[in-house]
Order: C-alpha cells, then sequence, then structure tokens
C-alpha cells in the first residue's frame, strides 16, 4: 500500500478550494499537527514500555495502580507534569534559560521527520536525507549545553560539558556507521535506501560489516541519548540530574519527552539504515513466505522492527553500570572510531569487489 | 583494663617509642572529663603483628584553656579523632594543623561532654539560620613558659577562585548525610573537606544519664547494618564488667545472627555500589535476596532494621521452631544469588574499570587511618577482630581471613563476596548444633558495674567496633565511648581522593561502605 | 592474547553478554513484587513483629497490671505514663495502689522492648498489628487499659 495516494488525494483535495499559497501553509501546518501527535503518542508508548520492561528485567512488575496493569499511568504522570510550576532561577540567564529545552525538542521533531514510517509516509525526503537527518540530530547537544550554562548551578554546568564531550564525540561513529550504510545502498535519499532493501534487508546484504556497523551504531546511538550505560550527563548519583537539574514543570518534561523520542529515533534510524525500514522480510528463494510477509502493512513492520531494536536499547541500558568520562572518550576514541573506520574500509571493499548480496 | 597514666611532658616521647615498637595502630582516642583530676586522653594502642594491647592516658588540671600535644603526626587517625575530642572537650592538641570543630556548628558555646557543661536552651538556642563557614584552619603551639597554646597558624582552606562544590548533605551517593566540599579542576578533585555532624545525636552524652538496660537501646541505632554486632560488643562489655557468663545457646545465636548481619550489611553495600554506579539492576537484585535476611531476622527478633535482640546475659527471645531450615535454605539460596550478582555486575568489564586502581590504600596508610573491617583486609592487613581477639564462638568455628592486597575499591567489593561466603560457611557449621539449654541468664532489674574501665570490642560488618564504659560504680556508666567504624574510612578519604574524578569519589564512597549515623554517633 | 588490543576487545564483549545472559533470565522469572494492600490476606507479619504495645486482658477484660512503675522507669524516652489511685480492699481494710490509666505515646516509641523486659507480670506485650498512620498526632497517644 502507498500512502502517497492519500497525501495526493488530500492535496488534490485541498487545491480546488484554495490558492497554491494557502494550499502549502495548510499542508505545512497539517503535517506539523500529525507529526507532533505522532511524536506525543510515540512518546506515552516509550515511556510506558520503559517502566515496565525495566521492571520485567529487575524482578518487578512496575506500575500496576493508575488503570488496568497501569495504563493510565503517563498520562497521569504528564498531567502531574503539565499543572506543576515552571520555577525561574535567580541570577540565571533567562532567555537562554527557558529557550534551551525547545532547542532540544526541536531538534528531536526535526529529526522524527525524516523517519520514513510506510511507502509514502515521511514529511521530508530528499536527496542528502541521510546528510540532514546527522546535522538535524546533532544539534540537540547545543540546548543541553545551554540548559547547563544558563541554569548557574555548577552540577548542571558539569553534567553540560560532559555531554558536550560525550555527544560531539559518539556523532562521529554514528556519522561512520551510516556511512557505511550509504556505501552499501549507494544513496543518501532515505525512501532509496529503503526501497532498495525490498530484495533483502542490509544487515544480511552487507554480512559481516553492517553486522559491525549495528552494533557500533547501538553502542554510539546509545551515547548520542545521553542513556546507561552512557547517561553521565545526567548521571544521578554524581550530578543529581546533572544539566537538567534547575528545571521543573513542562520545561523538564520536554527534556524528559525529548530524551525519550531520541531513543525512538535511534532505533527507527536503525531499522531504517540496517532492518529494511517498512521493508518485510524477504527470504530469496521461499516465495510462498515473501508473499505473506508482503501482506503485513509497512507501517507495522516498521514500528515492529524499531520497538524490537527500542528494546535491545533497553535490556542495555538495565544491565550495565556508568562509565567514567574518560573511559566513554578512550571507547570511542580508541575503539569505536577506528573500528567503524576499519569496517567502513572493509564494506567499501566488498562493495567494490562485489562481494554482498 | 589497667590504665598508666603519663606525663603531659612525655606524651609524645613515650608514643614514640611505642609506635616505632611496633604499636601501630591506635585503635581508639578517647576523651575524658575526670573532674576534679582534670580533662585527658585515653590512647588504646594495638601492634597490628602480635595484637598486643596497650592503654595510656594523660590528663591535664587546666579547664580554661586545656592543651595536649598532638599524636597525628605519628597515627593519621588522630587528626579526626582530636578534633572530635577538641569539638566535645575544648582540649587544644598542640601541634594539630587544624584545630576545628568536627561535629558541631562553629558557633556552638560549651563543650558538651564535659561534666560541668550547661545544657541549657539560652546558651545553645536551637539556631533557624545557616552555619557560619568557617574556612580557617587554625594550629596552636605551646608558647615559651606557659601551660596554654597560642594560636600559630591560620591559613584558609578553600581560596574564592576556586571551583568549590558541595557533595552533600542532600545527595544521592553520600548515604545519609555527610557533606563534602570539593574544589574541583575540571573534573579532577584538587581539595576535600568533609563535614559532619548532621545527625550527631550526642548519644555517648545520653548514655550517661541512662542505666546500663537502657544503654542497649541506643547502638541497634548507630550503625544500622551492624545493629546486632553493635549491641553483641556492648551487651559483651557489660558482662564482662559483671563477670556474667552467658549460656552456650545463647552464644552460638549470637554468633550466627552476627553472621546474618554481616550478609545483610555486605549485600546492601555491594547493592549500593552497583546503584551508585549507575547499574539500577544489580542493585535491585541485591536487595532482593536482602530481604531474605531481613524476613529471616524478623521471624526470630520481631525487628528487621532495628532488631533489639543482645540483651544483658543473653538474648532477648528463643528462636522459633523451624527457624534453622529457613536459615539453611536461605544459606543455599544466598551462594547461588551471589554467583548471579558476580556475573551481572562484579565480572563486567565496565565495573572493573571503573573500580580497579582506583582508591589505592596502602596496608601502611589502612593501619595508619585505622581503617578496619573490608578496607583493611583489601590492603593486605589481617584487621579481623574474630581471628585477634576471639570473641563468642569465632575462637572455634573454621573460618578463613580473606585478604587482598591492592588495596583499590574493586578489592573492596571482592572482600564483600568472600565474606559473605565465609558467613555462610560460619552458619552452616553452627545451625544444626545449637545446643539445647536456656537462652538468657537471669539478671537483676537494676543493673550495677564494678568501679573501673571496661571495654569489648566486636568486627562489624564494615571494621571493628568497640565499647568503652568507665562505671564508678553506679547505675549509669560515667562515660561510654563507642569506636565508630566509619570515621576512620572518612579520614581515609582525604589521603585517597587526591586527583580522583568526582566520579571515583562516588566509587570509592560506596567501596568504603561507611554509615554516618555510626559516624555521627 | 588477553592483554592485546583485539583481546581487550573480545574479553570486554565475553563480560558484557555474560551481563546480559543474567538479565535476560530475569526477564522471563517469576517477579517478587508484593502488591501490598491487595495482598493483605495472604500478608505475612511475623509474630513478633513489634507495632504496638497492648495489655492483653483475661475472658472478663481484666489486665495484669498492679501499677509499679517499673516500665515508665525502664522508658528511655518517656514514652509511658501511668496514674494510680488508692483503693482500700473491702475484705482486710488494706490499702493500695491500682492503675488509674495507662497512656501510651507511639509516636515516640522506639519498640525497644525495655517495659516489656521490666514487667513482673507480664501485664504488657507488642502485637504485630502494624498499619498505624494516622492524620492526628493525637491520635497516637494511646490509653492501654480499658
Amino acid at each position: 500500500m502507498d500512502f502517497s495516494t492519500i497525501t495526493t488525494a488530500i492535496d488534490n483535495l485541498l487545491r480546488t478550494y484554495m490558492p497554491e499559497q494557502a494550499v502549502i501553509l495548510a499542508e505545512c501546518l497539517l503535517i506539523a499537527l500529525c507529526l507532533v501527535l505522532a511524536y506525543v503518542l510515540f512518546a506515552i508508548v516509550m515511556i510506558f514500555m520503559e517502566r515496565k520492561v525495566c521492571a520485567a528485567f529487575q524482578c518487578r512488575v512496575g506500575p500496576m495502580r493508575v488503570g488496568y496493569w497501569g495504563l493510565l499511568q503517563v498520562f497521569a504522570d504528564v498531567f502531574k507534569m503539565l499543572i506543576k510550576e515552571i520555577i525561574s532561577i535567580k541570577r540565571s540567564d533567562h532567555i537562554l534559560y527557558s529557550l534551551a529545552p525547545y532547542i532540544v525538542v526541536m531538534s528531536s521533531v526535526l529529526t522524527f521527520s525524516c523517519l520514513p514510517f510506510a511507502r509514502g509516509l515521511q514529511a521530508l525526503d530528499f536527496n542528502i536525507g541521510v546528510f540532514f537527518l546527522m546535522a538535524a540530530s546533532s544539534f540537540g547537544v547545543l540546548g543541553i549545553l545551554l540548559a547547563g550554562w544558563s541554569s548557574n548551578n555548577k552540577f548542571s554546568m558539569i553534567g553540560a560539558m560532559r555531554s558536550g564531550g560525550q555527544m560531539i564525540s559518539y556523532e562521529l561513529s554514528v556519522g561512520l556507521c551510516m556511512l557505511t550504510m550509504v556505501v552499501l545502498g549507494g544513496t543518501m535519499q532515505i525512501s532509496a535506501i529503503v526501497e532498495s532493501q525490498l530484495d533483502g534487508w542490509f544487515i544480511f546484504k552487507g554480512h559481516i560489516p553492517a553486522c559491525i556497523a549495528f552494533v557500533i551504531y547501538l553502542i554510539a546511538g546509545n551515547a548520542e541519548t545521553n542513556r546507561a550505560p552512557f547517561d553521565l550527563p545526567e548521571a544521578e548519583s554524581e550530578l543529581t540530574a546533572g544539566y537538567h537539574t534547575e528545571y521543573s514543570g513542562m520545561h523538564f518534561g520536554f527534556f524528559y519527552v525529548a530524551e525519550f523520542m531520541n531513543v525512538f529515533i535511534v532505533s527507527a534510524i536503525a531499522s531504517t539504515l540496517f532492518l529494511g525500514g517498512w521493508a518485510p522480510l524477504y527470504i530469496p528463494g521461499l516465495n510462498a513466505v515473501n508473499a505473506v510477509m508482503g501482506y503485513i502493512p509497512g507501517i507495522v513492520w516498521m514500528l515492529g522492527k524499531t520497538f524490537f531494536v527500542i528494546w535491545l536499547l533497553m535490556w542495555i541500558r538495565w544491565t550495565f553500570p556508568r562509565l567514567r568520562i574518560d573511559q566513554v572518550l578512550v571507547l570511542e576514541w580508541q575503539y569505536l572510531v577506528p573500528i567503524g573506520l576499519v569496517n567502513l574500509l572493509l564494506m567499501t571493499i566488498c562493495v567494490v569487489m562485489g562481494w554482498t548480496f | 583494663m589497667d590504665i598508666t597514666f603519663i606525663d603531659k611532658k612525655d606524651v609524645r616521647t613515650t608514643l614514640r617509642k611505642m609506635r616505632e615498637g611496633g604499636m601501630d595502630f591506635l585503635r581508639e582516642l578517647i576523651g575524658m572529663d575526670w573532674g576534679e583530676e582534670g580533662l585527658g586522653v585515653i590512647y588504646i594502642l594495638e601492634n597490628s603483628c602480635t595484637h598486643e594491647v596497650a592503654h595510656l592516658a594523660v590528663r591535664t588540671t587546666e579547664r580554661q584553656r586545656p592543651a595536649l600535644p598532638t599524636v597525628c603526626d605519628m597515627w593519621k587517625i588522630a587528626e579526626l579523632y582530636e578534633r572530635e575530642v577538641y569539638d566535645f572537650y575544648g582540649i587544644h592538641f598542640t601541634g594539630h594543623p587544624d584545630m576545628r570543630r568536627l561535629f558541631l556548628r562553629n558557633d556552638w558555646e560549651g563543650f558538651p561532654l564535659r561534666k560541668d557543661y550547661d545544657a541549657s536552651e539560652a546558651i545553645n538556642p536551637i539556631r533557624l539560620t545557616s552555619e557560619p563557614p568557617e574556612d580557617l584552619q587554625r594550629s596552636y603551639e605551646i608558647e615559651e613558659d606557659k601551660e596554654f597554646a597560642a594560636i600559630a597558624k591560620r591559613e584558609n582552606f578553600m581560596h574564592f577562585d576556586e571551583y568549590v562544590i558541595n557533595i552533600g548533605p542532600q545527595h544521592p551517593a553520600t548515604h545519609g548525610v555527610l557533606r563534602f566540599r570539593l574544589a574541583l579542576a575540571g573534573e579532577e578533585i584538587r581539595k576535600i573537606d568533609i563535614h559532619c555532624g548532621y545527625i550527631h545525636r550526642g548519644i555517648e552524652k545520653l548514655c550517661e544519664s541512662k542505666t546500663y538496660p537502657q544503654l542497649l537501646a541506643f547502638t541497634d541505632r548507630l550503625d544500622y547494618l551492624s545493629a546486632h554486632q553493635n549491641r553483641h560488643a556492648l551487651c559483651m562489655c557489660i558482662e564482662k564488667a559483671m563477670g556474667l557468663e552467658i549460656t552456650p545457646r545463647a552464644q552460638y545465636i549470637r554468633t550466627i545472627m552476627d553472621e546474618l548481619q554481616r550478609i545483610d550489611s555486605h549485600l546492601l553495600m555491594l547493592s549500593c555500589a552497583a546503584m551508585d554506579l549507575g547499574a539500577l539492576t544489580a542493585f535491585i537484585y541485591g536487595f532482593r535476596d536482602r530481604e531474605k535476611v531481613l524476613d529471616i531476622f524478623e521471624e526470630v527478633t520481631g525487628g528487621r532494621l532495628i532488631q533489639n535482640y543482645n540483651i544483658i546475659g543473653g538474648v532477648q527471645a528463643d528462636i522459633t521452631a523451624g527457624w534453622e531450615v529457613k536459615v539453611k535454605d536461605y544459606c543455599t539460596y544466598q551462594l547461588d544469588k551471589i554467583k548471579e550478582f558476580e556475573d551481572l555486575f562484579v565480572k563486567s568489564i565496565i565495573t572493573k574499570n571503573r573500580m580497579t586502581g582506583v582508591g589505592v590504600l596502602t596496608r601502611e596508610e589502612a593501619i595508619s587511618y585505622g581503617a578496619t573491617g573490608c578496607t583493611g583486609r583489601a590492603a593486605g592487613w589481617a584487621c579481623d577482630v574474630r581471628k585477634r581477639h576471639p570473641y563468642a564462638l569465632y575462637g572455634e568455628v573454621d573460618f578463613k581471613e580473606v585478604l587482598h592486597t591492592h588495596g583499590d575499591s574493586y578489592d573492596r567489593v571482592l572482600m564483600r563476596i568472600d565474606e559473605i561466603k565465609q558467613a555462610v560457611h560460619i552458619i552452616r557449621q553452627l545451625i544444626d548444633n545449637i545446643p539445647a539449654g536456656e537462652y538468657k541468664q537471669k539478671t537483676k532489674p537494676i543493673i550495677k558495674l564494678p568501679e573501673g574501665r571496661f571495654s569489648a570490642s566486636v568486627e562489624g560488618s564494615r571494621g571493628e567496633f568497640g565499647v568503652f564504659i568507665e562505671s564508678h560504680g553506679d547505675k549509669n556508666p560515667y562515660r561510654v565511648k563507642f569506636r565508630p567504624m566509619g570515621l576512620p574510612l572518612i579520614a581515609s578519604m582525604h589521603k585517597i581522593l587526591k586527583g580522583c574524578k568526582i566520579a571515583d569519589l562516588i566509587t570509592i564512597g560506596a567501596t568504603l561502605d561507611y554509615v554516618i549515623p555510626d559516624i555521627d554517633r | 592474547m588477553n592483554n592485546t588490543y583485539v583481546g581487550t576487545v573480545f574479553g570486554a564483549i565475553h563480560s558484557l553478554l555474560t551481563g546480559l545472559k543474567v538479565t535476560m533470565k530475569e526477564f522471563f522469572t517469576p517477579k517478587v513484587t508484593e502488591q501490598y494492600p491487595e495482598n493483605r490476606s495472604t500478608l505475612h507479619i511475623s509474630e513478633r513483629h513489634r507495632a504496638q504495645l497492648y495489655m492483653p486482658t483475661d475472658e472478663e477484660g481484666n489486665n495484669r497490671c498492679i501499677a509499679c512503675g517499673l516500665c515508665q522507669a525502664a522508658c528511655p524516652n518517656g514514652t509511658i505514663s501511668i496514674t494510680t489511685t488508692t483503693v482500700t480492699d473491702s475484705e482486710t481494710g488494706k490499702s493500695r495502689k491500682v492503675l488509674a490509666e495507662y497512656h501510651y505515646d507511639l509516636g515516640s516509641c522506639t519498640f525497644c522492648q525495655l517495659c516489656v523486659n521490666a514487667c513482673p507480670k507480664e501485664a504488657i506485650k507488642f502485637n504485630n498489628k502494624f498499619e498505624n498512620a494516622v492524620f492526628d498526632r493525637n491520635k497516637l497517644m494511646l490509653k492501654l487499659n480499658k
């Protein structure tokens, strides 16, 4: 099923009633609304999932009180956060202080809009999509640095500095892994990358180098999103809450939601680049199976893979202790970057020699 | 316990001679107020190899401006001990580099453990303002031909241009209300200043107005993770003074309880170390297992944390039917689960990297700081009271005093794992052989100790816990002193924290495993 | 092997996988959470758990207290206060003290059991009724004798 038929139909419908400019404006607003709604929806699902999965790993049952099986817990939390006062801190840099959470959320929504949920169901798609993705995701660190700087709190400052050092370093590994897959796919357009996985996911096509890239991407992606074992910027046992120590109410909520959504985005990108995005499972030779798989809608494939990767990340998160800042940098610069570079070379050789499936 | 009084002039030469003669462990430094005979200090020294003990005392009749020479250049731990004595008795130690109060506020009037202290609220009202910061280190020197010491040096501890942050008193990783002031250079720690006393309850002062059975209520609330062992020490001390022999059944029960308490405490330490390093799942696993020990405690003692089990002459109540089976089942369960914990947390490469070589305390430093317990043994110092001065049944059961050599955080964690295994080993030897008989001896409702000084010490969960009682023959003690397990540990932080990162402070704090109510008695 | 670059990488991966295996196993084991108010019927509280002091009575509602005041004296923080009245025995004509009111401040009790130990008649005991939360501190001031 191609969602572009629906979007074209809506477009045509609007054009019959409105002039050109109004149509563009209306469509922009419509898309923004859809994006934000989807963003919030996924955030809610993610938060609930995190609680339940974390509980299961820890021999607990998780929230059980609000709603059946704790289903309404997240809504209660959001409601609580909404009615809380947004405290302004004395002697803080007020403008930057209030701006910071929005920058973080903006970066994350912008990245979110690049995700292909199904054929034709993608807000932003152009020929350097992967580049745009990396650029959009990397300015979130600016918000975190600003938050730490403007709070006028020494703990926040240390947290922000840590996250600056960490996120900028790990961007490198994320970029290298993406480049590895771009080499394999031969295009930077996200929709085209997914299209070329219809006859086999990249992780199978690219075999060894793709697997290595996948693992490095998961590690680096975890670090990008500041989650354990890389949660140093907000290491609660050292810095209480790191860069968002001084934030309250919905300003804190923005950081919280953005952090969860970044996990979703990292997982969605992983499933797009490595696990075929919305492309169904394709096994050469088994045509009957492939036909059955083809009946499952693309959006189910995409979300299924994404949540599987999210679950993997949660499994990692709830297993390992936290690293120290120097170890985080050693891991990146002494292990992940060299391995990533060699891996990129390996992938290039494989592609040039035609050793891919 | 016999005490040799030495002259004030000879303190340093005598003590130095003893120090060079092998008395390298300053077990206790007890401030005293003997009224007419003056203020003074009792030193309890021990030879770390032969375990020979010496008791010395020195006193001065001057009450207005008393001064005694410091010994903190011979034993590092004396630095904090002498500050405590200064805080409570107002004795200035000449030559001490940093004569500040340790527990009380800087604006406190008077010295509360003196017998003539006026506790009226008019003098020390509940102050609602913040404590005036005092960064001024003072040291005192003897003036020519004078009794009192004059201020010799003042210097600022923290300077204005330093990046100073407060870890605590409210901080998730200090395990209580302890406050560190750190001067940082980036992530690195340059200076450290420890502030204690946020929950000081003056238990030693309180003890002086209570009867002996009433003292028992306090010990569980010192180091709440060594509740049994603390109370065991106090009961032993009082029983020793009374000449009371307790029944074998009570001895067995006490020993088993001590070891269960040790497992409880070590499990908590391991879990909290995991939590401080960010491994929340390992923390929950540890606590899940610890619940089972607490259930076992509750079954017999009626309490989970504060058990009130040992009493003078035995234990509070007999063990319940079928309790032994539960303990044995638990031992099997725990050995299995400790392996799981090792796989998940201890053997993890991240933990190893975070802990190996972090917070190294050498054997000599450990002795000098008096850092007993797992901290000392991780550094290779055989400081287990159960082996040094066996009490209860520890002379008879078979167990190994595990020693490690590196003295770093990782060895301190391994020590705990090994000790849990040894504790299970001890319990298994005893649990099937509890002899029949009375579980307590009848005592008179009013207990009076004969005149004299008595002391007893046990191996608590995190070091040597000692009780010292001076009795003047009344139903109240004249002076009670508890040797804290935690104070030497935080004293050693001064040494091992320099040059570490903030994250290492958390690791070191977690592996030293101090409990604040034990420091702030 | 263990000290080389490659050795370190594989050693690290092995230790991390061991950790992941442990959490994966626990993911599927039954959970240990106890859901408190719902599990009241199956909740096990040890018989000896000390939750509050009470006075056991016989069938006629008489307690065994002789108003000797030992428990009051034994309490380290003044939790117990006893008032007595003097009654004259109608048969012998002797007057003796009897208990008028036995006040117990649950809020300041530290459950140290010294009062129970001090009592010569076993007139007071601890029970395990632990649900003592109230909204008003005055409700913690209990009168034990009826």
